[in-house]
């Protein structure tokens, strides 16, 4: 299933709310939480990440994953912490008026 | 904090570029070594495990593709790439490049040399605080017509003591010294001020101090001097010791207090004394200028009325000096460049600025004609999903990379232009040793050079294909659009022909004006004159010494072999202004007549014949005559004067005036003369003046003359150094200053009106030479795509000359557009000339009818090549082509 736009974005900050994550970590949790919902290809994981990352979301660190090989880690700033909840907060309302658009019609 | 991690993100990926992209590189291969390790746990075996992990990621050229379009600056990256594209360009057409340039370079170049002068003469804030609150003063007669007047020391005393509305009032008269006991003599301009003069302005010394308050004396006989700043460095190699050294002026030992800061107005006198209050100070005689600045809150109205009522005070506790005075009160903003000047430089910003856009138009039309072998490009980058505004942004490129390139070298040529301007120090323009590259004239080029850029490359981005792409495509160069583009070049042309027939118009009437100005009857002779001055300091005029340097002085040119004639005179003429007096024959009784208000001349009986006047009635001035200045302890004198034709007309409108009497001063004290002879009138104030009335008064021991002219054979500056040894052997303390032939004297007097016409003449030409090589590239453009259909018309049999009729019709049809709407133009502007010519209307026809012909010929001229290449076509030739 295709993400729409924005919506990547806001998963990826809600996923790294729980802690630092890798760059395959990101598109696995999100294919668990969404239950498989959503693959995300690296072709948009990157992209997103470093835009994030450019805007202040979320800083970078070189670190050593689980197998234990040189792999970058995300994690969430303090603006970040801001927009998740921001972006959250304006998904709950999207989809309230969606859903009652779509019941009532 | 988003903007700061932008920015931070803006200078890692632009200037840590390799690091960044690295770091990206590492990402993706961790990523797939993750991928590869995940696979392996699952089972898969090694090389399975990598080529699924190679799959599932895609393409790492995309993905970074991808990660570079997001980050920040990217839109810069792209704008860099195009830059060098268009730069590559501009470099595969060196000749199209070179030749843009040179024109826009030009058209930069001139206008940032006109936008320097400008600033510094009308833009560029005066040097004082809170200039807004300084005004200037002046005295009035209005029942007289005098509009302006300077002020008598009497009544600046009285209007500083009895006014309520300013802070201060200080005066300011020219003055000049000789600085004797260091090396030769020397004279130095100077001011002598009132001490309040320089806290009025809000001017303190550079160093040193200012005048103070209660060491000013009466009278100018003070013992401190001020120096202005550029004498400090040109004659004591600015020197801070120079401070508390003395200076023998006029042989009165003077300590200089302190240095004036470097500026214009009032600040550029060589030497500054100031001069105190004197209870017997004259109310006769206008020589004061006089500036105030106005107490805080009080309006400038306010002020004037404050003065009118002190004016209504003076003139009835003066009535025989000050009947019907009045004060004017003006804005300090006028201190710096006249009506006329102002005017003069407006006209030559406009002359620039149409100089500027005819090499817009120039350049434009050059693009266009590339544009069209562009087109399948731009077609091209449209059939690939490249968006309109990047296309236009792709085109303009080009013509703002032009105009940057030219704008670089304008400037270039401007710098130097201005450094030669100042080098040859044309007098007339203010603040000219001021005017510079200074941020805001940098400013405005930067501006005038986007501008540029974007006029230029308006009118080819204008032209991209929008559809057709396919039509464009495949037909190439040839077909599509072109006649549309030939329409658009045809206007461009039209337009050039226009603006260049407004310069031209311009630049013939101030031509015009300018040789009528120069052949003016002057009614004095320059050919053979030198003249220069030998000022004598207030001693002289006691006990006949100067009278008895006079006598021996012209005894010793007398003897000179080559003198003609040698004379003196009180007031240089030409540069050297007079003051004036109210006269009229004795025989006046009516009250209500106005006399005529004449300049006076002291004048020894050389100067006559020195100067060239003619003598029309009597006899000039003789030895014998005596000064109109009665002597201490003297009988009245027999007074004779000698009078200009004019003003003996004006007095005695039926009889000779030889012979008959007339009042001197008349309304200011007033003297009896018998008028001996009539001289003619001159233009003694300087050519662009009506001749003047003028009275010439005989020089004597109590009336001397410090300016000289001396007629000679030959070169009349070669007299200057045997006119220097004679002085110098008869009294050493005597400076010869201000040498110059009286041709020269007359030159600089000009050399305003000289400056504008020849400016205006050098940028009509470069217009002209635009406008023509605008007519010849279109035409010839045109003729090269019509070569086949030429062809085909030769080989059915149209002679050469009709090809030729037929093209040099083509290309005429604009130019003679232009010149209609050119002529309509010059038409409407011209009213804003009247105030600067001289001797011609602005709606001279000669000017339009020459400046039509040139531009007719120059353009027929342009026609004719192609045209003549278009007749010789070899029909065989041209449709093979196809």
């Amino acid at each position: 299933m295709n993400l729409l736009q924005g919506t990547l974005d806001v998963l990826i900050l809600k996923v790294l709310a729980l802690e630092p994550m890798h760059g395959l970590g990101v598109s696995r949790r999100i294919a668990q939480v969404t239950g498989g919902t959503f693959q995300v290809k690296p072709g948009s994981l990157f992209p997103s990440l470093h835009r994030m990352e450019e805007a202040g979301w979320l800083s970078s660190s070189w670190g050593e994953s689980e197998n234990s090989r040189r792999a970058k880690y995300y994690r969430l700033t303090k603006a970040g912490q801001r927009q998740l909840k921001d972006e959250t907060l304006q998904w709950a309302r999207i989809s309230a008026a969606m859903a009652s658009a779509l019941e009532t019609s | 904090m988003p903007l700061g991690s932008r920015i931070l993100a803006l200078w890692r990926n632009l200037a840590r570029r390799q690091r960044v992209e690295e770091d990206l590189d590492e990402e993706i291969r961790s990523y797939q070594g993750m991928l590869e390790d995940e696979k392996q746990q699952a089972g898969a075996d090694p090389r399975m495990a990598r080529r699924e992990a190679l799959l599932e990621t895609g393409g790492a050229a995309q993905i970074k593709e991808e990660v570079r379009d997001v980050r920040t600056g990217a839109a810069l990256d792209s704008i860099g790439a195009e830059l060098r594209q268009s730069f590559r360009g501009l470099r595969r057409n060196p000749a199209l490049t070179i030749l843009g340039i040179a024109m826009l370079a030009l058209g930069m170049g001139a206008a940032t040399v006109v936008a320097s002068i400008f600033y510094a003469a009308l833009l560029r804030p005066l040097p004082f605080r809170d200039s807004e609150r300084l005004v200037d003063l002046s005295e009035t007669r209005k029942a007289r017509g005098i509009d302006q007047a300077s002020f008598t020391e009497a009544n600046f005393w009285d209007v500083r003591s009895q006014n309520h509305s300013f802070e201060e009032v200080a005066a300011y008269t020219f003055s000049e010294f000789n600085l004797t006991g260091a090396g030769p003599a020397e004279k130095v301009n100077a001011a002598a001020i009132t001490a309040g003069f320089f806290r009025t302005l809000g001017v303190s010394p550079a160093i040193g101090r200012d005048v103070s308050y209660d060491e000013v004396r009466a009278g100018f006989e003070n013992n401190v001097v001020l120096l202005g700043n550029r004498y400090w460095h040109s004659r004591f190699g600015g020197e801070a010791g120079i401070v508390g050294k003395t200076l023998r002026l006029n042989d009165h030992l003077c300590t200089v207090i302190g240095v004036l800061p470097a500026g214009e107005p009032w600040l550029d006198r060589q030497v500054y004394v100031p001069f105190g209050y004197r209870p017997n100070a004259d109310r006769g005689s206008w020589e004061f200028a006089v500036i105030g600045r106005l107490a805080r809150g009080v309006s400038a109205d306010a002020a004037r009325a404050d003065l009118q009522r002190i004016a209504d005070g003076l003139a009835t506790a003066y009535p025989k000096e000050d009947k019907g005075i009045g004060f004017r009160l003006d804005s300090s903003s006028t201190w710096v460049a006249s009506d006329n000047t102002r005017r003069a430089l407006w006209v030559l910003m406009g002359a620039v600025t149409f100089l500027l856009l005819i090499a817009c138009l120039n350049v434009a039309n050059l693009l266009l004609a590339r544009g069209t072998a562009r087109q399948r490009e731009i077609a091209v980058r449209t059939a690939l999903g490249a968006g309109r505004a990047r296309l236009v942004r792709f085109v303009m490129m080009e013509s703002v990379l032009l105009s940057a390139f030219g704008a670089v070298l304008g400037v270039g040529i401007a710098y130097g232009a201005v450094r030669m301007l100042q080098a040859l120090e044309i007098r007339g323009i203010p603040r000219l040793l001021e005017a510079g590259l200074n941020p805001a004239v940098l400013g405005f080029a930067v501006l005038i050079a986007v501008t540029t850029g974007v006029l230029s490359g308006l009118a080819p981005a204008l032209q991209m294909p929008i559809g057709g792409i396919a039509a464009t495509l495949r037909d190439g160069d040839r077909q599509a659009g072109s006649r549309r583009q030939g329409r658009l070049r045809a206007m461009l042309v039209t337009g050039e022909v226009a603006l260049s027939f407004l310069l031209l118009v311009g630049a013939g009437l101030l031509i015009r004006s300018f040789t009528q100005l120069m052949s003016v009857d002057r009614g004095f002779h320059t050919e053979g004159r030198v003249v220069f001055s030998v000022s004598m300091p207030g001693g002289y005029w006691q006990k006949g010494v100067g009278k008895q340097f006079l006598d021996r002085f012209f005894e010793r040119l007398a003897a000179t072999p080559g003198v003609i004639a040698a004379g003196a005179v009180s007031h240089r003429p030409v540069e050297g202004g007079d003051v004036g007096m109210g006269i009229d024959a004795v025989s006046v009784s009516d009250p209500q007549r106005k006399a005529p208000w004449a300049g006076w001349r002291v004048v020894s009986p050389g100067y006559f014949r020195a100067a060239g006047l003619l003598l029309l009635h009597g006899r000039f001035l003789e030895e014998t005559d005596q000064p109109v200045w009665k002597e201490r302890g003297e009988p009245e004198p027999l007074r004779h004067v000698v009078i200009s034709e004019r003003l003996a007309k004006l007095i005695f409108p039926k009889e000779d005036a030889v012979g008959k009497h007339v009042v001197l001063w008349k309304g200011q004290g007033g003297m009896d003369a018998e008028v001996v002879g009539v001289a003619g009138d001159s233009r003694e104030r300087g050519l662009a003046s009506e001749p003047t009335l003028t009275v010439y008064l005989p020089y004597g021991r109590n009336a001397l003359t410090g300016e000289f002219v001396v007629y000679t054979r030959g070169n009349p500056l070669a007299l200057a150094p045997t006119v220097r040894s004679i002085v110098a052997r008869l009294d050493p303390n005597l400076p010869v200053a201000d040498v110059r032939s009286f041709e020269e004297v007359v030159n600089r007097s000009v050399a305003p009106q000289r400056f504008n016409a020849t400016l205006l003449a050098v940028f009509s030409g470069l217009a002209l030479l635009l406008a023509t090589a605008g007519i010849y590239g279109v035409l010839s453009y045109s003729m090269i795509r019509r070569t086949s259909e030429i062809g085909l018309r030769v080989a059915l049999g149209a002679s050469g000359s009709s090809i030729l009729r037929m093209t040099v019709g083509q290309g005429m049809r604009p130019v003679l557009g232009g010149l209609a709407l050119g002529a309509v133009g010059a038409w409407s502007l011209s009213r804003y000339f009247t105030t600067l010519l001289f001797g011609i209307k602005p709606l001279d026809a000669l000017t339009y009818a020459v400046v039509a012909l040139l531009l007719l010929a120059t353009a027929l001229l342009a026609c004719f090549f192609p045209g003549w290449r278009a007749m010789h076509t070899d029909p065989a030739a041209a449709l093979r082509i196809e």
